[in-house]
């Protein structure tokens, strides 16, 4: 089974996020802020990582930055998820590597659709 | 008295001359010897010399009284009627041996007029050269004034000003207005004690506060918060206490209720009348710059607030959209699952009741999109990605967008777009935004079995009608544009609510419009959008009968 890692310093989203994730037979792996987040990826090397931009500490992009250019994981895809606010904007130029960029509020069926795509 | 000199050696005439001076009591002085003529002629000025043709060294002679008296009437001594052409040029008159008395006398008395109206001619001539001087130093004065806003500036302006015009040995200006605590100025021509600078604060003080008396001070002044800033011109030499005794002029330099400081100066000489005009009008003059100055920086600092509240304005909103994006998709997730029936079957009063909480959810998300959309424009921070583009596809998706949903509301959607339009500078996406907000307003506001239409046309800016509510306020550059209208036969909008279309918020004054659900905040984002295309939206309307909403974009805008 294919893995995935959510990272989001909002329990909730991570908890419907795993709960559709796994109804398509995934399974998940939670992380609740950066550090958890980064620490996990390179323990569990997962298929897909689903990244909230804003968290306390180190966020999304940062994350992203230091996954991608690391030839170790870089072929991991990552779908940010961000809420379009302006500090987000500001971050948003810088260069990540995200694969994709998902807006809240999302369809939960859109993501479970993107992240089959990825990992076809 | 008359002044008289003599200048001979022959003994009859000196006898003569001075037997006529003394009856006439004039003051006169017999001499020969030349260094001793020259100290008489500089120190005395006299008023007529006479000399002695035969004097041994008369072209000399002339030549320095000429030099250093120069209205001095000169007689000559002639023993002859003929006359030495050197000597003309030099001579007011002549006398001869043989002249009687009463003719020497009037001959004098005829020159001593005429030197007299040349001497009131040549003062008056210094006086009109002085008031010239003066005015032209009051008019670069008055030019550097209107030249700048800054009032430091103008203060030292006004002192150059008044150095230019009244030379003053030192001036004390107070100030009120150029730093936060008062500042006394101190231009001397020589350096001055620590004692005197104090004596002279304490004059200041005391002239501040007689100028208040009986009245609020603007300012408490004392000698210890009182800062001196110097400026001396020659520190070599030195004031004393005796500047004191030398002549002095204060004018206050306020307007109306604005007091900026006030300004003493003292002269070793007496000040004339002109003097203390000139004084006064340069203290006058400074004051209105002042003011403006002071308006100006007013207007600086609340310029500065209103930009740091929209700022925060901008900033609230945008924390704000974030905080309420991540719950509202926490609710939209559980809703989805709720849904989807994965976590068991729902009823028919289940579905009802979730489907309107889905629909909340996509209202909130609506609101909180075009909140932070208005907030970014306002903030000058959206970004738009211009590039030559076509309207009629732009029309043509929003039509495959829309048209599912106003089949379904029972409507028919249709368009009529001008052929071979020319591309326009704009972003795609954004025009996408402003007509799906206008057809998506006509699909809610039109009832069953009614149509809508886009069309677009290219227009010139001459052919470009738009009705007397919105005339005023759209101000297009000449050339063409492409106008798109967007028609429907819906509810229309009210006389008096149609110059309100497109402020913020405008649709909850308005019930009926609250039903058909939205933000309100459409229609400004839509006109904010435009301008930012250089174009201008407005609407034609009529209650019960449907509304036009036409907007126009340039074809030739180079908007980088």
């Amino acid at each position: 089974m294919k893995k995935i890692l959510i990272v989001d310093d909002e329990q909730d989203i991570v908890e419907s996020l795993k709960f559709v994730l796994e109804a398509a037979d995934f399974t998940c792996y939670c992380a609740y802020n950066g550090e958890d987040g980064l620490r996990l990826a390179k323990e569990i090397i997962p298929d897909l990582i689903i990244l909230d931009v804003m968290m306390p500490k180190i966020n999304g992009y940062k994350i992203s930055r230091l996954l991608k250019y690391d030839a170790k994981y870089k072929n991991i895809p990552i779908l940010m998820v961000t809420a379009r606010s302006q500090e987000e904007d500001k971050l948003i130029g810088e260069e990540t590597g995200a694969d994709e960029y998902i807006t809240k509020p999302f369809e939960l069926d859109e993501v479970v659709k993107k992240v089959e795509e990825y990992l076809k | 008295m008359i002044k008289t000199l003599l200048v001979s050696d022959n003994k009859s005439q000196t006898e003569k001359f001075q037997s006529i001076f003394n009856k006439n009591s004039y003051d006169f002085s017999i001499m020969t010897d030349e260094a001793l003529i020259y100290d008489y002629i500089s120190a005395e000025t006299p008023d007529i010399i006479i000399i002695d043709e035969e004097y041994k060294n008369i072209k000399t002679l002339n030549k320095k009284i000429k030099s250093i008296c120069e209205n001095t009437i000169i007689i000559f001594l002639i023993s002859d009627n003929k006359v030495d052409k050197d000597l003309i040029k030099y001579a007011n008159a002549f006398f001869t041996n043989d002249m009687s008395e009463d003719l020497i006398l009037s001959t004098l008395n005829i020159n001593l007029r005429m030197k007299s109206s040349l001497d009131m001619l040549s003062n008056s001539n210094k006086d009109l050269a002085d008031s010239l001087y003066r005015l032209n130093a009051l008019y670069s004065t008055s030019s550097q004034f209107a030249g700048t806003l800054d009032k430091s500036k103008l203060i030292q302006y006004m002192i150059e000003g008044m150095d230019k015009a009244l030379s003053f040995s030192l001036t004390c200006t107070l100030s009120l207005c150029t730093e936060d605590k008062p500042v006394l100025l101190i231009n001397s021509l020589y350096e001055l004690s620590e004692e005197l600078i104090t004596a002279l604060k304490l004059r200041v003080i005391l002239n501040y506060n007689s100028l208040f008396e009986g009245k609020t001070l603007p300012a408490d002044i004392t000698l210890d918060n009182l800062k001196v800033i110097k400026q001396i011109k020659y520190p070599a030499s030195r004031f004393t206490f005796t500047l004191f005794q030398y002549d002095n002029m204060f004018a206050p330099i306020s307007l109306g209720d604005n007091f900026f400081g006030c300004i003493e100066i003292f002269k070793e000489t007496a000040f004339t009348a002109e003097d203390s005009t000139c004084f006064q009008t340069i203290a006058q003059q400074v004051s209105l710059p002042l003011k403006s100055a002071t308006l100006y920086q007013e207007l600086i600092e609340t310029n500065h607030k209103l930009e740091k509240l929209e700022r925060l304005k901008s900033e609230f909103i945008s924390i704000v959209s974030h905080e309420l994006r991540t719950p509202l998709t926490s609710i939209k997730n559980s809703l989805d699952i709720l849904m989807s029936g994965r976590c068991g079957e729902i009823t028919q009063a289940a579905d009802k009741f979730l489907s309107m909480a889905m629909r909340n959810v996509q209202r909130l998300s609506g609101i909180i999109n075009d909140l932070l959309d208005l907030s970014k424009i306002e903030a000058g921070k959206m970004d738009f990605n211009f590039a030559p583009t076509n309207i009629n596809t732009v029309i043509g998706y929003v039509k495959s967008a829309l048209s599912e949903v106003a089949k379904t509301k029972g409507l028919n959607l249709i368009t009529s777009e001008a052929e071979n339009l020319p591309d326009i500078t704009a972003d795609a996406q954004r025009l996408e935004q402003v007509l799906t907000n206008l057809v998506s307003n006509a699909i809610k506001f039109t009832p069953e079995n009614k149509t809508i239409k886009i069309s677009s046309s290219l227009v010139n800016s001459k052919d470009i009608k738009i009705n007397e509510y919105f005339k005023d306020s759209i101000k297009l550059k000449e050339g063409d544009y492409i106008e798109v209208c967007v028609e429907d036969e819906g509810i229309g909008i009210a006389e008096k609510d149609l110059l309100h279309a497109f402020d913020k918020f405008a649709q909850i004054e308005n019930s009926l419009s609250r039903k058909a659900g939205g933000t309100g905040l459409g229609l400004p984002i839509a006109k904010q959008l435009l301008e930012a295309h250089r174009g201008a939206i407005w609407c034609d309307s009529e209650l019960h009968r449907g509304s036009k909403f036409y907007f126009v974009i340039p074809v030739s805008t180079n908007l980088n």
